[in-house]
């Protein structure tokens, strides 16, 4: 027998307002989390994520739908009886407390015996490494330090999920990297299910097992990091993950998964056809910037499109330059690696062709 | 190098300070002096003396008076703020909807309405109860003074709850704190020093009351701002400077207390 998911959504709807204004914030949705997952709900703001943590975490109940636990149904279930904690986005400590009654609330809570709650707030204190500040009120840490007692106290009950409510948005950039590192840490010593929402791509790509793109209270796409990125299901994925160049084309003949593609702007490439799609007529065809380079436009052999270089970024790992394609509309974005002490190769205003790496090209689902 | 504006540094700001603290604290002043006056009249200072408060100390009506006032004023306010809370916390703990500013409106009723009106009704009104029930003990003049202590309770607890983080609620949910739990253990916590406010003005209020109180007592149901009315329609002696000094070291004294108070828990 299989295993059960850790949490099952049913197509679930949470809709607020009525009549004209009604609004749905989840729409229909279902997607299974598997157990001891770091599984992110990613999308920009107000595409439904926030609502489906928060129906999770009991604090909304769905219109329609179920919520399974283990297999067990708890959407009318209420916040206080669900084993499922929340770090939040605000970490929401209790400023009255000190930093070990912080943690030590929710066993409180549950009526554990005293003896049981010290040795685990220890233990959760060790695990955060925060021993030192025991005793200290929420009010005189730092704000890293309260992202680490907000993890201490969701973990300490022992929940059977965690959700994460964008625990890191309000770090800055060294402390964020720093505390990436630290979630995944926990999560593999603690064998927890950790459901995090974000709306930061990198983050998502870096942290998760397993992501879920959401848009307008739908999922649109679910899989690990690597198919996320490397096959969007559509054109909204493509665009939210990463930065893509889009390009449109005629299909031709398709021979093992790879289909003949004709563009005004690169003439003739080869594109990946998702499996199970059979695409026709007009389609788009999707390429990440670092699989392109740049070339001198006098080689045409090598390059299979050419334009002017409209500006240069340097990013100090790389450098981004956009590239107004000859069709005079369509703005190519490309990544280049920087080597050590290398020049500019090319700078604005020069005319410059555009050679792309083999199985670049993919053609979206649309 | 330009400065901030300070309204300190404006012309005339200093005169114009200094003339509203006089305006304020003079007649006080005034009063408290002539509570120590040796002689028998408040138009001639003939030295200092203590012989006024021992008067006032020995005089039964003032003590009777003193205890009536601070039994309705603890009643009152204890039941204000316990009513006030409630209110406080079912018109901040809930979606906006339409109807909720005429709710405020109807929960402030007694700072919108003259005092007066409010006493010529209840007047007529307990009229009517006494004869129906043939009651005439302190409760009247109770029900009235927490009815009027409700808004003065209300608006701090309000403005307490109103800047509480909901999450904190929603934090102490997720921690399995049943309702009840999380409002013990979170919102009361929290909430305290905006009820110890509530208490206090309340209290202080209740202490004050000469309008309504004169309206609803029954005879010999003085409290002690009604028997120095009575008093000085008579004869005015330094006892009246004795009384009110020391009415006014309990009124400072209580918010003194309160505050301090406050101040330990943040």
């Amino acid at each position: 027998m299989a295993e059960l998911n850790a949490v099952e959504i049913r197509q679930v709807s949470k809709i607020f307002g009525f009549g004209e204004f009604a609004f749905a914030a989840v729409d229909n949705t279902s997607v299974s989390i598997r157990q001891n997952e770091f599984f992110t709900l990613l999308g920009p703001s107000g595409c439904g994520k926030t609502t489906l943590l928060r129906l999770i975490a009991g604090f909304e109940y769905p219109t329609s739908g179920e919520i399974l636990l283990n297999g067990e149904n708890i959407a009318a279930m209420p916040p206080f009886k669900r084993p499922i904690n929340t770090v939040f986005q605000s970490y929401a400590l209790f400023p009255h407390m000190t930093v070990a009654e912080n943690i030590g609330f929710g066993l409180t809570m549950l009526g554990k015996p005293k003896q049981e709650i010290k040795s685990r707030v220890d233990a959760m204190l060790k695990l955060v490494r925060m021993e030192a500040l025991a005793g200290r009120r929420t009010s005189q840490i730092s704000g890293g330090q309260q992202q680490r007692v907000a993890l201490a106290r969701a973990l300490a009950p022992q929940p059977k999920v965690l959700l994460l409510d964008e625990p890191l948005s309000a770090l800055d950039y060294k402390l964020r990297k720093d505390m990436q590192i630290e979630l995944k840490r926990l999560q593999a010593e603690t064998g927890i299910t950790f459901i995090f929402v974000t709306h930061d791509q990198e983050e998502a790509l870096t942290m998760s097992d397993r992501i879920a793109v959401m848009s307008s209270g739908k999922i649109l796409q679910v899989g690990n990091p690597r198919e996320i990125y490397d096959a969007p299901a559509d054109r909204f994925v493509a665009d939210f993950i990463g930065e893509t160049n889009f390009l449109k084309g005629r299909i031709g003949s398709v021979v093992n998964g790879v289909a003949d593609v004709d563009t005004s702007v690169a003439g003739r490439i080869s594109a990946t056809v998702p499996q199970d799609f059979h695409a026709e007529g007009e389609v788009t065809v999707v390429l990440r910037p670092e699989h392109a380079t740049l070339c001198p436009p006098d080689q045409p052999a090598a390059c299979q499109m050419s334009g002017t270089l409209e500006n240069v970024v340097y990013f100090g790992t790389d450098t981004h330059y956009h590239v107004r394609l000859s069709d005079g509309e369509t703005v190519f974005t490309l990544r280049e690696q920087n080597k050590p002490l290398q020049a500019a190769r090319f700078s604005a205003g020069d005319r410059v062709g555009i050679a792309l790496e083999a199985n670049a090209a993919r053609v979206l689902r649309n | 190098m330009a400065r901030a504006f300070s309204i300190r540094r404006q012309r005339g700001f200093t005169a114009i300070a200094v003339a509203c603290f006089f305006a304020l604290y003079l007649p006080i002043g005034v009063l408290v002096f002539y509570s120590f006056n040796a002689g028998e009249s408040l138009a001639s200072f003939d030295g200092i003396s203590l012989r006024w408060f021992a008067k006032a100390f020995q005089n039964q009506q003032v003590i009777d008076a003193s205890i009536r006032s601070l039994q309705i004023a603890s009643v009152a306010a204890v039941v204000a703020t316990i009513a006030a809370t409630m209110a406080a916390l079912a018109t901040t703990r809930t979606e906006p909807y339409r109807g909720l500013t005429l709710k405020y409106a109807f929960i402030n009723q007694p700072l919108m309405i003259p005092e007066i009106v409010t006493a010529v009704a209840l007047l007529i009104f307990f009229a009517r109860i006494k004869i129906w029930t043939g009651y005439s003990g302190l409760g009247y003049l109770i029900a009235a003074h927490t009815a009027f202590c409700i808004p003065f309770a209300y608006l701090p607890i309000r403005a307490r709850l109103e800047n509480m983080d909901l999450t904190l609620e929603k934090a102490a949910a997720d921690l399995y704190a049943t309702p009840w739990n999380a409002f013990r253990y979170v919102t009361l916590p929290l909430l305290w020093p905006g009820i110890l406010a509530g208490f206090m003005l309340a209290f202080v209020i209740s202490l004050d009351d000469v309008v309504i109180t004169e309206f609803v007592k029954s005879a010999g149901q003085d409290t002690l701002p009604t028997y120095m009315l009575g008093q000085i329609r008579r004869s005015i002696t330094p006892e009246m400077n004795a009384i009110s000094t020391l009415f006014l070291l309990l009124s400072i004294g209580v918010v003194t207390v309160f505050f301090i108070v406050n101040r330990k828990r943040v």
